[in-house]
């Protein structure tokens, strides 16, 4: 199954865009199935019919679903509820879910699950995910890291501390706090579920980004840094989509100066993204329903099958010259300021500025010392030397 | 001290208004702080300098900054945290990660507000204006003293019954460091003391929301959304700014006549639907709004005669009513899908919810004592009313109705409570 995950800025058209390459890609004959990952979902509004939790049909070989927290939580996650429950037993048990919602990473937990399981229903060939603005997608696409790093390290740990602690405290009240056996197997399950997700986002050849912008100056400086976030953590973005470009027919007038900085922004968007380019046109009117976003869908991609990989550049690349070991990762919109790297036993921490990622170093370079590290936008090179 | 939120679908220019309010109060004497709260910052694009988490002035009374979550965990909370990383550390963790894994999701909203909140208090504004992230980050952020403080108190219970009563054995066992007495102080104070306080602010009169909006059908459906759900969490709004209305000059080019006739319905649409909410209208420029200049034109434009840091309308509010009759909770929430709308009683709080979310409203004293006899939706309000007989003091378990009627007008009344 191909995943294309849209993100980029508030308000360029996302929405808009993921349907239209939904239903595109229906019309190259793949079962397609969207998914709204922002909890302001948008895709009903954009269709012109209301979509739900559930899927919902909305053209030939196309379903729709909007993600609900809440809606996910109530059905999957039984068995860790039932222990917060018992947890709480005061409380009234309508709550507990509500009070999941607090913790942090849940939304994020809960929309990559999503992911999951759209792929394990089979029934899809291509799941088109409406990501939420660049922020809260940026959140969503580390924390399958910061996950997995939870569980190596602690898991193991409370559970065997809670397999200790259980006889010793049964019987008295505060044996209620430790989890049983069946909440540590719940969450062993959704461990190994997101983990799965995390590996399909970071296989280029299953999961690619789709970045939309529209040709403003503050949008495509935005569009840039989630292009190198989203290389940072290891995500193959595949198109940038520009929308609502001024058709040729308006005139100078009132536009005239718009029209120039269009023009401007047009040539920063071909120079900055080392990706195919895919543009559409303002429409006269507002772009509402399936037949207006087939029409646009047409336009943005012509004979194109929209789920196709697009373009076959990874993000982060390892390359060996001389004996020597050159690692290459895309960051455009960078300076070299806001750039810091650190080998660390067999990882390499790199922090974007405010990101920060460790890459795991191929064996053949684990250990040897950084040699030099150059950065000549967008791509930053670091090179090991023998040992 | 006014405290105004910005918020609004993205793009439709949150920020750019945000900052050009700012512009036009600190050029009429106020002293003006704009924040930006959004993980991915653009008020410096905007403002066209570089920002930081401490503000930079820019202009007489005008200062800004963008929001450095990591450096208001760190002063704010630095023993939590130095517990987390000293727990993650010792799991073999590097540093560097542990200070990234120490910086929960959810800990951005809450150093936004915490942000917030101290400048608001330092006296040194007669105005803060914070930029938000988009509608659903939003939310986020003003109901978060509210769900974090329902989430969290039975959290902190129970780890402190967990380290009082397993610590001895667990230290023996596992070995892992146990927080000490200091950190659960500290963590407490956050969640009681500081989660208090955002709430107040968030509440106070002196805090409005204003939502900003396009004269598309997709961003105002949006914003009439955000709108029910600031009123189901009682953040008060005061106004609605519809921005880039194509001024006559532009709709006269050919390509953009249907766009022009379209905007005049939609201003329409969104005057009836925000009403009694002025809504104030600001032409697309012919340029990009950058710099300070374009942003206190902008702002002129805007407000005209109006100051920008007044109280520019109100949204209604709830309403508890106690009379022979009986009582009732009146509950604005405009625009509402009434098959979405779910209301459930449990013991002295009244739960509601919309769609996704739910808030929980305590009935005052009087109430409490009281049996919910009808639910109705109308007229954009909820109506909750309860009947004058007492209710059987031993019943702990709620009353719930669905409001799933056709007709939203229709009375909507649940079973009796079961027992």
């Amino acid at each position: 199954m191909r995943v294309l995950l849209h993100t980029g800025k508030g308000g360029v058209g996302k929405t808009t865009l993921a349907l239209a390459t939904a239903l595109g890609s229906a019309r190259h004959g793949h079962r397609v199935c969207v998914l709204s990952t922002d909890p302001a979902h948008s895709l009903g509004d954009a269709l012109g019919e209301p979509v739900g939790p559930n899927p919902k049909r909305i053209a030939e070989n196309v379903y729709a679903r909007e993600i609900r927290a809440q809606v996910e939580l109530d059905r999957a996650w039984q068995s860790i509820q039932s222990w917060l429950r018992e947890l709480l037993r005061e409380e009234a048990d309508e709550l507990v879910a509500e009070e999941l919602l607090a913790f942090p990473g849940i939304e994020e937990l809960v929309a990559l699950r999503a992911v999951h399981e759209v792929e394990e229903t089979g029934d899809f060939d291509v799941c088109v995910v409406d990501c939420a603005p660049t922020g809260s997608t940026m959140r969503m696409l580390r924390f399958p890291d910061a996950l997995r790093i939870f569980m190596q390290h602690f898991f193991a740990l409370e559970r065997k501390g809670a397999r200790l602690l259980r006889p010793l405290v049964r019987g008295f009240d505060v044996g209620r706090l430790i989890p049983r056996e069946d909440f540590f197997d719940a969450f062993e399950r959704l461990y190994l579920e997101i983990d799965d997700v995390r590996q399909v986002l970071l296989d280029g050849d299953r999961t690619t980004a789709r970045l939309v912008v529209n040709p403003a100056r503050v949008i495509v400086d935005e569009t840039r840094r989630s292009f190198a976030y989203l290389s940072l953590y290891g995500i193959s973005t595949d198109a940038v989509l520009v929308n609502r470009v001024m058709p040729e027919t308006v005139g100078g007038g009132y536009f005239s100066r718009w029209l120039e900085r269009e023009k401007e922004e047009l040539a920063a968007i071909e120079a900055s993204f080392p990706v195919p380019i895919h543009r559409v046109s303002l429409r006269s009117r507002e772009v509402i329903g399936v037949s207006d976003l087939e029409d646009l869908a047409h336009d943005l991609f012509g004979d194109i099958d929209p789920a196709a990989r697009l373009s076959t550049s990874r993000p982060i690349r390892i390359r060996r010259e001389a004996g020597r070991t050159r690692l290459e990762i895309d960051l455009p919109g960078m300076t070299k300021e806001e750039i810091d790297v650190v080998a660390k036993g067999s990882d390499l921490h790199v922090r974007v500025r405010d990101a920060r990622r460790m890459i795991s170093l191929p064996e053949s370079v684990i250990g040897k010392p950084i040699e030099k590290i150059r950065f000549r936008e967008p791509v930053l090179e670091i090179l090991f030397g023998e040992s | 001290m006014r405290l105004l939120l910005y918020t609004g679908k993205g793009g439709v220019g949150k920020t750019t208004t945000a900052a050009s309010t700012g512009m036009v109060a600190a050029r009429r004497g106020r002293r003006t702080l704009v924040v930006s709260a959004d993980a991915a910052h653009s008020l410096g694009d905007v403002l066209g300098e570089r920002l930081s988490g401490s503000p930079r002035r820019l202009a007489p009374r005008f200062d800004a900054l963008e929001v450095d979550a990591r450096q208001v965990v760190e002063s704010h909370w630095g023993r939590v945290r130095a517990y987390l990383v000293d727990l993650l550390r010792y799991q073999g963790i590097d540093e560097v990660v542990a200070e990234e894994l120490a910086l929960l999701p959810g800990a951005e909203e809450l150093a936004t507000l915490v942000c917030v909140e101290q400048w608001a208090r330092s006296g040194d504004y007669d105005l803060v204006i914070v930029d938000c992230a988009p509608t659903g980050s939003t939310l986020r952020l003003v109901t978060l003293p509210e769900v974090a403080h329902g989430g969290l108190r039975w959290l902190l219970r129970l780890q402190r019954a967990a380290a009082h009563v397993i610590e001895p054995i667990a230290r023996g066992l596992v070995g892992a460091p146990i927080p000490g007495g200091d950190v659960f102080a500290e963590a407490d104070r956050l969640f009681y003391g500081t989660l208090h306080r955002l709430r107040a602010r968030l509440l106070s009169r002196e805090t409005s929301v204003r939502i900003v909006l396009t004269p598309e059908s997709m961003v105002i459906n949006e914003a009439r959304r955000s709108l029910t759900d600031l009123c189901l969490f009682q953040i008060a709004s005061d106004a609605v700014v519809l921005n880039r209305m194509l001024p006559d000059e532009a709709c006269r080019e050919d390509f953009f006549n249907e766009w022009g006739r379209l905007q005049v319905e939609r201003k329409r649409d969104v005057e009836e639907a925000f009403a009694p909410l002025p809504c104030l209208v600001a032409p697309l420029a012919g340029d990009e709004v950058r710099g300070i200049e374009a942003l206190a034109e902008h702002g002129e434009l805007l407000f005209g005669d109006l100051d920008p840091a007044a109280r520019l309308g109100e949204s209604p509010r709830m309403r508890f009513e106690r009379d022979a009759t009986g009582a009732r909770v009146r509950l604005p929430l405009p625009g509402l899908d009434p098959r979405t709308l779910e209301v459930t009683r449990i013991e002295d709080e009244l739960v509601v919810g919309v769609a996704d979310r739910r808030r929980r409203i305590a009935l005052p004293a009087g109430f409490s004592k009281l049996e919910v006899e009808g639910i109705v939706y109308r007229g954009d309000e909820l109506v909750v009313s309860f009947g004058s007989t007492a209710a059987p003091m031993t019943s702990p378990d709620g009353l719930s109705a669905e409001a799933n009627s056709r007709d939203p007008s229709v009375a909507v009344t649940g079973p009796g409570p079961s027992r």
